[in-house]
């Protein structure tokens, strides 16, 4: 057969071609961040990273602007990377091939000390800074004063002990500072392990150097700009096209932190959100709160923009948003110099940035967009830290070792949104479900813990037309012979998950002591228990808020909660306003229609 | 003869081996009754035979059979009313999985199901401990009033996974006793003897799985063998299964879970024989091309990859079988990928796919979006009137009009570009998929060949290879039918695996030795068996491991089957490190290891060599004539139209050039070479 042309039409050149062409190289950009990604992964060697999947990579242009990441966890990856690189840049004016810098001060954009960048700069046979890129790793200690990184009774930066690098320049030419390696040697607890993470991590950076030079061969370099430039603006188009789809407003909602050791009043967080439709722009206001405080909550720079954002992002329900320098544009965070969730001023510690008071910001910018837009947002998610996502240290009677980890036995903490229920293992708003959940035989393989039950807690969701993710319950203790220490830094005890637009409150978190007598004694929601066998400690996570009211809750899904058992028949008809019929035992449990919408209307 | 028949989404393939003579034929899929799409393929090659369909099957002494039954029951939810079995304090374990998202601010996808609901779950009064040692006794009264719930659910199979039944098995066992007598005719799948591994969601997630198949499987196979057998076979009946080995279809039909990924787990069995004939035993990436997905693997050093992480749907949102696997990656990238336009003015393909049913707009049969398959043809690559040797007419003015309107016209692109547009990012996307593995594997593209196997897959291997920077390009003579093909190459195998924890420091010689010979014992038995009559029977030995303190086992190849002194201790922990150096690029001499999991693999090989080879037709000639086809380096050009089957081994053509057989179309890009190779295969190198 004889094929013909279809056309003759001249092609129009401008934005509608570079659709073709952005696809293609946004598709190439993401594989290598990808790459850098999996590379780390498979090659780290703490468990905090080839397990709990606790590091991200990303590529930033050679003016510092975010432009690709791979799937890492949001706290992570936003807002950071750039000042990071803006830091390198300012004080190594010349950047070379064959450079790396070791970056990981708080106070100069990384999220806290425990995680350790290693920054790039992709330079081209000219000389010319191209591109960077960036991995960032948690690392399994870092030189604090005590063996955790999460230190967050420390009144200031020297009571944390950490080491911080500013933009120190570990690698020229390729090869190491021995300086800088000794340093870290010498102060850093698990030398080895931190030795074979440095390696996973500079494997990342410079896999990820050498595959963008040789994209800029393959299509020039000025093909890349003109990529970037373009990419950014259509990032940014669809954040305008996201925002105009909520009506404009704004609003003030507030939350709170636990009571903690050295804030013992806890530490009240307001949020003012404003949204503006028309002009396509979100601005949170982050500045009408406390100073810093002596304590290891305040949150860094890099934290508390990023923790606003998340917010913002989760809130938009329209993951179509590319999270880039582009979208950014059309967000404005207001932050105050020298505030508990601003910028922080040295010295003061950053030591759990990541986690308990960054959620603080995240959980209620979600709430506020639900308030200010019914149909978007998201209620707030369950705070975390309770027992079973704590750290647990002892010496193993069955080889006479210490041990000493942090696992994470069941958390769970989603909140409802406008379309999905709470995904139930999202484990905190920073890390959106990233990391895994243990497995009871791994656990117990590895340390002398016996883990006596592990289950759902019915009636604990955050009610609403979506709920929250229920609590989960878990409770463990040594085995023979093993005394065993657990720490834990639990938020959500007193201030729940709440919910949005008439929805619910989450479980609370919670903590118990089951002595030997089966009696529970309740716990401090920042503690360390001590535990001999026959004593179990017992974690309660916290729930998600629900979205929207319960009444108008779909029938159905009310039905497949009692069935499966998350919600009880009580909490069925007084919450939720449904009538059910038959019985669990010959599984014909049915809704009754009809007296469910007299119930409901009766409410 | 042998016969090797592959019951895909939409066609159900068909290799007849005789003697050192391949043939191909293709039917359509049957879903209704995938049996008779069978008993039709059989039919096509009986008729090509010039013999009656009885006559023929009387000749043939094995039928080797995979099928997406297994797979497609779990998808569409058709799968029994199955009940899960648990330990006491632990009724979530189906629930909680072991965490993991992707896509962190998608919030429109839920959380998934658990497989087998809350209210079909039940705790088991019992617990075991890490060392085997039993903390709590069964209560026996407790699980016979079980098992007279589940006869008041109308429960149709159950499975059984108690927490360390891996280390201890018995109060598994008694549970399974209990049911038999008090829930008699209800099939049960005890998890320490379906997949004996360390973690109890995966295997739960496995034992529960293969129960739900077992009424189905047993049932599908029991009406295929009787179907054969009245149709005139007399032969042995086996199945494809997702290890890459072939099985009788009765044990199948007893651990039914062996056939889920049955299909796609022989494409790197082909791909291996091919590489080795055709380019030297070059490692090989071997993608198969399917209607909606795209399916990759990589064959190194003559291996064959496994996983234990294999995923039903997404990672993270399916279910984890848990179960040993050939590793496949598969992305939703295939002929029916859908191309659209989205509101941002970006180019899109995918992950939506027309599928067999409505199809490809070209198909005519109700589809409205353009696919890749509709600009395959639009660009010339395809021939419209030659699909499937002329057994189907394409409408390539529907596809150019759909396409026009839902693509062109949006990016203010002709036609042909916006196809040439849609083909590049298509293009991009399998390597990707391909980059991803190969970097997890720690292979060099540069150093490796793609073989492109399934009907579609010459369209643009010539592009994803170019742009690995591969050594080459080889689609197999039998391509289009690569995991029939595979079926044929396969060897009779099985394998049993036995928990039990040891380290390097403080090895425990005795038991592992007492643990080896149960899994060399149990090997022996099957070849005695199932693999009695083997040209060659090989165990081969491996354990999971990882250095000290470490949470994810690697599978270590052991050289023999006992571990006696201090050297083969010492041997076995070289092996460890060499295989941590070639997967991770790392490896910590240093370091303690731990031993996890021990396992035995038996195979039984059938046959000699790969397989036959296609016949060179005498009637065909070698030239079809030219035609007009596009790229976007060149534009329209014209290109010689080549038949596959007639092309002589040794003598190159230039690119660009189309390659067509009845079952396949190869485009050769301007600036490569296709040459046939002695076996049959055809070479492109660039």
């Amino acid at each position: 057969m004889q094929s013909t042309p279809l056309d003759n039409q001249e092609s129009t050149p401008g934005m509608a071609r570079s659709g073709v062409r952005m696809a293609i190289i946004s598709n190439r950009m993401e594989s290598i961040a990808r790459k850098m990604q999996n590379t780390l992964f498979r090659t780290a060697r703490s468990g905090v990273l080839n397990t709990a999947h606790d590091f991200s990579c990303v590529i930033l242009t050679a003016d510092c602007q975010l432009l690709a990441s791979a799937e890492s966890l949001p706290i992570h990856t936003l807002i950071g990377p750039d000042l990071m690189c803006q830091a390198v840049r300012k004080y190594h004016p010349e950047l070379k091939a064959g450079d790396c810098f070791l970056h990981n001060s708080p106070y100069e954009g990384d999220s806290h000390a425990a995680d350790h960048c290693l920054i790039v700069p992709v330079v081209d046979d000219g000389g010319t800074v191209r591109f960077f890129v960036l991995a960032k790793a948690h690392q399994a200690d870092c030189g604090n004063s005590k063996p955790t990184t999460y230190m967050g009774h420390a009144s200031d930066v020297y009571e944390e002990g950490a080491l911080i690098f500013s933009a120190a320049k570990i690698q020229s030419d390729y090869t190491d500072n021995q300086d800088l390696i000794r340093m870290c040697r010498t102060r850093i607890r698990v030398p080895e392990q931190w030795w074979g993470d440095y390696l996973a991590t500079l494997g990342a950076v410079r896999i990820g150097e050498r595959e963008l030079l040789q994209l800029g061969e393959e299509i020039g370099w000025e093909a890349l700009d003109d990529y970037a430039g373009a990419w950014f603006d259509y990032s940014e188009q669809k954040m305008i096209q996201a925002i105009k789809r909520l009506p404009s407003g704004e609003i003030t909602v507030h939350s709170a932190h636990d009571p903690f050791p050295g804030v013992p009043e806890g530490i009240p967080v307001s949020v003012t959100v404003r949204i503006d439709a028309e002009e396509g722009r979100i601005r949170v206001d982050l500045r009408d709160n406390p100073d810093c405080q002596p304590c290891g909550l305040n949150l860094s720079e890099g934290c508390a923009r990023t923790a606003a954002m998340i917010g913002i992002y989760n809130g938009l329900i329209d993951h179509g948003v590319p999270p880039n320098a582009g979208s950014f544009r059309r967000i404005e965070i207001d932050l105050r110099e020298n505030c508990v969730v601003g910028i922080p001023r040295h010295p003061y510690s950053c030591s759990v940035a990541t986690t308990n008071l960054a959620d603080r910001v995240s959980t209620p910018v979600q709430r506020a967009i639900a308030e200010i837009a019914p149909g978007f947002g998201m209620a707030e998610t369950g705070p975390i830290m309770p027992p079973a996502m704590g750290v647990i240290s002892g010496r193993d009677p069955r080889t006479g070792e210490a041990f000493v980890n942090q696992i994470f036995l069941g958390i769970t903490g989603g909140a409802g949104t406008p379309v999905t229920d709470g995904f139930l293992t999202i484990i905190h708003a920073g890390n959106a479900g990233l990391c895994r959940q243990d497995s009871i035989e791994v656990d117990e393989l590895h340390h002398p813990l016996f883990v006596k039950e592990r289950r759902l807690i019915p009636d604990t969701e955050g009610h609403g037309t979506m709920r929250g993710s229920p609590s989960m319950y878990a409770e463990f203790g040594p085995i023979e012979d093993c005394t065993m220490h657990v720490l834990y830094t639990a938020d959500g005890t007193i201030h729940p998950a709440l919910g949005a637009c008439e929805g619910g409150a989450g479980g609370k978190s919670k903590a118990f002591k089951r002595e030997r007598d089966g009696s529970l004694t309740s716990l401090p929601n920042c503690h360390g228990a001590v535990l001999d066998h026959g004593e179990f400690i017992v974690s309660h996570s916290a729930g998600g808020g629900g979205y929207g009211p319960a009444m108008r809750r779909d029938p159905e899904r009310v039905l497949h909660d009692l069935r499966e058992g998350w919600i009880s028949p009580e909490r069925a008809k007084d919450i939720y306003g449904v009538v059910i019929t038959g019985s669990a035992e010959t599984d014909t449990l049915a809704v009754d229609p009809v007296a469910t919408q007299v119930l409901r209307e009766t409410r | 003869m042998r016969l090797a028949c592959d019951t895909g989404g939409t066609f159900t393939d068909l290799v007849v081996e005789d003697g050192d003579e391949i043939r191909l034929f293709k039917a359509s899929t049957t879903p209704d009754d995938p049996v008779r799409g069978v008993l039709n393929s059989l039919a096509l090659a009986a008729e090509h035979y010039g013999r009656d369909l009885g006559d023929f099957l009387g000749e043939a002494e094995m039928f080797i059979h995979g099928t997406t039954r297994a797979i497609n029951a779990i998808l569409t939810g058709n799968t029994a009313r199955t009940a899960f079995l648990t330990t006491e304090g632990h009724p979530d374990v189906l629930v909680i999985r072991e965490g993991g998202r992707i896509e962190p601010f998608n919030f429109t996808v839920p959380y998934p199901e658990p497989y087998v609901p809350r209210r079909l779950t039940f705790e088991i009064p019992e617990r075991i401990e890490a060392n085997g040692s039993i903390r709590k006794p069964l209560d026996e009264a407790a699980v016979i009033a079980i098992a007279e719930k589940l006869k008041l659910l109308k429960v149709e199979a159950v499975g059984v996974c108690l927490l360390w039944s891996i280390v201890n098995g018995e109060h598994e066992k008694r549970v399974g006793e209990l049911l038999a007598k008090h829930l008699p005719g209800v099939p049960v799948t005890l998890s320490h003897l379906l997949n004996p591994t360390l973690r109890e969601y995966r295997r739960a997630s496995a034992t529960v799985i293969d129960a739900s198949l077992k009424p189905l499987m047993f049932q599908y196979l029991d009406s295929l063998t009787r179907r054969l057998r009245e149709a005139g076979f007399a032969g042995r009946t086996l199945m494809v299964t997702s290890g890459g080995g072939i099985m009788d279809a009765e044990a199948v039909a007893r651990m039914p879970i062996h056939s889920i990924n049955s299909g796609p787990a022989m494409a790197p069995v082909a791909g291996r024989y091919y590489a080795a004939r055709d380019f030297d035993g070059a490692a090989a990436i071997v993608a198969d091309t399917g209607g909606t997905t795209y399916d990759v693997s990589l064959v190194r050093d003559g291996r064959i990859p496994w996983t234990r992480e294999t995923w039903i749907g997404q990672r993270f949102r399916g279910h984890m079988t848990g179960f040993p696997s050939v590793d496949v990656k598969s992305i939703g990238a295939g002929g029916g990928s859908i191309a659209w336009v989205d509101e941002g003015g970006l180019l899109r393909v995918g992950p939506r796919s027309a599928g067999s049913t409505p199809g490809p707009v070209s198909y005519g049969k109700g589809g409205t979006e353009p696919t890749v398959t509709d600009c395959s043809l639009i660009l010339g690559y395809i021939d419209p009137d030659f699909f499937l040797g002329g057994t189907m007419v394409l409408d390539r003015d529907a596809a150019a009009e759909a396409l026009r309107t839902k693509v062109a016209d949006k990016l203010g692109l002709s036609v042909e570009e916006a196809a040439a547009a849609i083909f590049a990012l298509a293009t991009e996307k399998m390597v990707g998929a391909i980059d991803e593995i190969t970097v997890n594997q720690g292979i060099d593209p540069a150093t490796a060949v793609l073989i492109g196997g399934g009907g579609a897959a010459g369209l643009n291997a010539v592009a994803v290879g170019r742009r690995l920077g591969c050594a080459g390009v080889l689609i197999p003579e039998a391509g289009s039918v690569l995991s029939a093909a595979g079926a044929l190459m396969s060897d009779i195998a099985s394998d049993y695996a036995q928990m039990l924890f040891t380290t390097s420091r403080r090895f425990a010689f005795d038991e592992v030795n007492a643990v080896l010979a149960s899994l060399e014992a149990r090997c022996r038995a099957f070849a005695e068996g199932p693999g009695a009559g083997a040209l060659n029977v090989t165990i081969d030995f491996s354990v999971e491991a990882r250095y000290a303190h470490q949470i994810w086992e690697i599978e270590v190849p052991m050289t023999s089957g006992r571990i006696e002194t201090d050297a083969d201790l010492e041997a076995l922990q070289q092996a460890f490190h060499d295989t941590h150096q070639s997967i991770f690029e790392i490896s910590d001499p240093g370091s303690d290891m731990e031993f996890v999991t021990w396992r035995a693999k038996v195979s039984c090989q059938l046959r000699e060599g790969g397989t036959g080879q296609l016949p060179m037709p005498k009637s065909v000639s070698h030239e079809l004539g030219r035609r007009q086809i596009y790229f976007s380096e060149t534009g329209w050009t014209d290109a010689e139209v080549i038949r596959f089957e007639s092309m002589p081994s040794g003598v190159p053509v230039a690119g660009p050039a189309i390659i067509e057989s009845s079952f396949t179309t190869v485009v050769v890009d301007p600036g490569t070479n296709a040459v046939r190779s002695e076996g049959g295969g055809l070479r492109v190198t660039f």
